[in-house]
């Protein structure tokens, strides 16, 4: 069963520089799913703080994921690489606490190939629910 | 002399944290671990009182923050820098820019007027209100001590027909019955929104607003709810629905009331009139290009005032439509030019997003304003027009609290009002009735452009 069809939650932060239009792009599926997805726009994807996503999982998603501009793109240099070590650092703090690790997820965009975020989110609702829902959400 | 006209402010916090339009991007990694961090030498101490907003991930860091970059340039290894937050680029639209809405919540905040310190870093020109200028010049007198000096400058306003000669019989009596008059002392009153979330408690809070600060907020006939009722002397009723429907006790309260233009809106006019004779009636009309015409006939029929609508863009209803000073302007002369623009009141609105759109839209020739947009803004709309779509407002407008709701508008209105005052009182003008028409008291792009350009490069 894909994760829109078992009734996730999911919140996504991304690098504003993937979809420059992103405000008016995610409107479609915040209409259709409502507060069951939620998007959180960065100035960089190395802003991203564990207290973000710890927040994120607090308030009731089931699924976090964390979408950074591609590799060697970021304009502030190493914006992206930061955040691939802040999800891992978050991933060891959530498994510490019994969550499964897979409730945070990194996803670079591959260079040369722009995306919008409604299509990156359907990207992602339609892959396969790896996890329930979270204990947290009780 | 009256007592003077104050608006009294004070905070009324933020329900949702501001979107700010910079971010504080500060990298752990590779922390030097120096003995005294940038981070604790913050005048402003932003990095102590860290906390976040967990429903919109907002951090108190990014409100706090004065944009010093102290941090910014004393971390020895560059690891805090500041970056535009995408949230606030979006904001709004082109003509709602960011910029508007920040500044409108910052006075609806505390009720202070926005100052910039590094001077104006904008165009010169730009469409719109943006193609005037306020011009002080000419001052006269200006105020001696400030605006809230000795000196007293009005800012009240009459709505409702005025006869141009008392006339008496040979007793000496007046043979004329004076039309009613309604005296409120701001040029504004609140309009019924062009969108909005489900709008009850929004509109208690444009009612509670309107009656703390001594004016009117106009309510559709279809939004009216018993829990008004208490507020029908602030209430200027939209009767756009079956005038039957309407509980004659609800008419003879009002004061005043709206109804929309058509061919037949003098002989409703004449049939409100017949139930409660005091009531001044208001005609909405849509902004179109006939609009001078159609002004012009009503006032020749008896109409007190009329609410001129442009869009919430400030243009008019048409193909290559005009904004809503041009055509104002236009309509204003037109009655100057006939000899009778004393005799009525017009009331503009749409577009109205600064306090000084206000005077400039006075300038044009409009005796008063209506405001919509700006005072949802006040209550923190972030004008995305999700609610218009059906999605979920991101503030969660529906379930305002009218007293807090209410606070804000008046910390708005009273940071207007001053701006207002600013502009009379640098012109050395006593009363905004006196600046309705002053055009000699503004620049307008158009003419300057044609003044300096128009014969240049012409030989002979």
């Amino acid at each position: 069963m894909d994760q829109k069809s078992a009734g996730l939650n999911i919140t996504i932060f991304f690098c504003q520089q993937i979809d420059p239009d992103q405000d008016t792009n995610r409107r479609a599926l915040e209409k259709e799913l409502g507060k069951r997805i939620r998007f959180f726009p960065l100035p960089c994807s190395g802003r991203i703080d564990p207290l973000h996503l710890m927040g994120a999982l607090e308030s009731g998603a089931d699924k976090v994921y964390l979408v950074t501009c591609p590799e060697g793109a970021c304009r502030y240099q190493e914006g992206n690489l930061r955040a691939r070590k802040r999800i891992a650092y978050t991933q060891g703090l959530i498994e510490e606490i019994g969550l499964e690790r897979e409730r945070l997820e990194l996803i670079i965009t591959p260079a040369g190939n722009p995306v919008t975020v409604d299509e990156l989110a359907r990207g992602l609702l339609a892959r396969e629910a790896l996890i329930g829902p979270s204990p947290i959400r009780g | 002399m009256p007592p003077k006209y104050h608006i009294h402010v004070g905070s009324v916090p933020n329900r949702f944290q501001s979107i700010t339009r910079s971010g504080v991007i500060a990298w752990e990694e590779g922390c030097l671990k120096c003995a005294r961090c940038v981070k604790k030498d913050c005048v402003y101490k932003v990095y102590e009182k860290r906390g976040i907003d967990s429903r919109q991930m907002l951090e108190s860091l990014d409100s706090a923050c004065m944009d010093c970059f102290r941090c910014v340039q004393n971390c020895p290894n560059k690891l805090i820098q500041k970056g535009l937050n995408p949230a606030y680029k979006a904001l709004g639209d082109s003509y709602w820019t960011p910029e508007i809405i920040s500044g409108l919540w910052y006075q609806s905040e505390a009720g202070r007027i926005p100052v910039s310190g590094g001077g104006y870093g904008g165009a010169f020109s730009g469409a719109g209100f943006d193609a005037m200028w306020t011009d002080m010049s000419e001052i006269v007198r200006p105020t001696r001590d400030g605006i809230h000096g000795r000196e007293y400058i009005s800012t009240t306003i009459d709505i409702g027909r005025k006869v141009m000669a008392l006339q008496f019989d040979e007793a000496g009596a007046l043979t004329i019955t004076p039309p009613p008059l309604v005296e409120i002392p701001l040029p504004i009153i609140f309009d019924i929104l062009p969108w909005s979330p489900p709008r009850e408690g929004i509109n208690l809070a444009f009612l509670k607003g309107a009656r703390s600060l001594g004016t009117f907020a106009v309510i559709r006939q279809s939004d009216f709810i018993p829990a008004m009722e208490e507020y029908i002397p602030n209430i200027i009723l939209y009767i756009d629905g079956n005038l039957s429907d309407l509980d004659k006790s609800i008419i003879k309260g009002l004061r005043m009331a709206e109804i929309p233009y058509s061919n037949e809106a003098i002989n409703a006019q004449k049939a409100l009139k017949e139930i409660n004779p005091g009531l001044v009636v208001i005609i909405r009309m849509t902004l179109n290009p006939h609009a001078s015409e159609d002004v012009f006939r009503l006032t020749a029929e008896g109409a007190e005032a009329i609410h001129l609508c442009a869009d919430e863009f400030g243009l008019e209803k048409a193909d290559a439509p005009l904004f809503i000073k041009e055509r104002i302007k236009e309509i204003h002369l037109r009655l100057v030019e006939r000899g009778v623009r004393d005799q009525i009141t017009l009331i503009a609105g749409g577009g109205i997003a600064m306090a000084e759109h206000m005077a400039k839209q006075i300038i044009c020739g409009a005796d008063m304003l209506s405001v919509d947009i700006a005072l949802l803004v006040a209550m923190e709309c972030r004008v995305c027009r999700r609610c218009k779509a059906g999605i979920a407002c991101p503030v969660e407008l529906e379930s305002v609290d009218p007293l807090w709701g209410s606070g804000r508008i008046r910390n708005l209105m009273a940071g207007w009002q001053n701006q207002l005052l600013e502009i009379l009182g640098a012109m050395g003008i006593r009363e905004v009735r006196r600046l309705r028409g002053e055009m000699g008291r503004a620049m307008f792009f158009e003419d300057l452009e044609k003044e300096i350009f128009a014969d240049m490069g012409k030989r002979g």
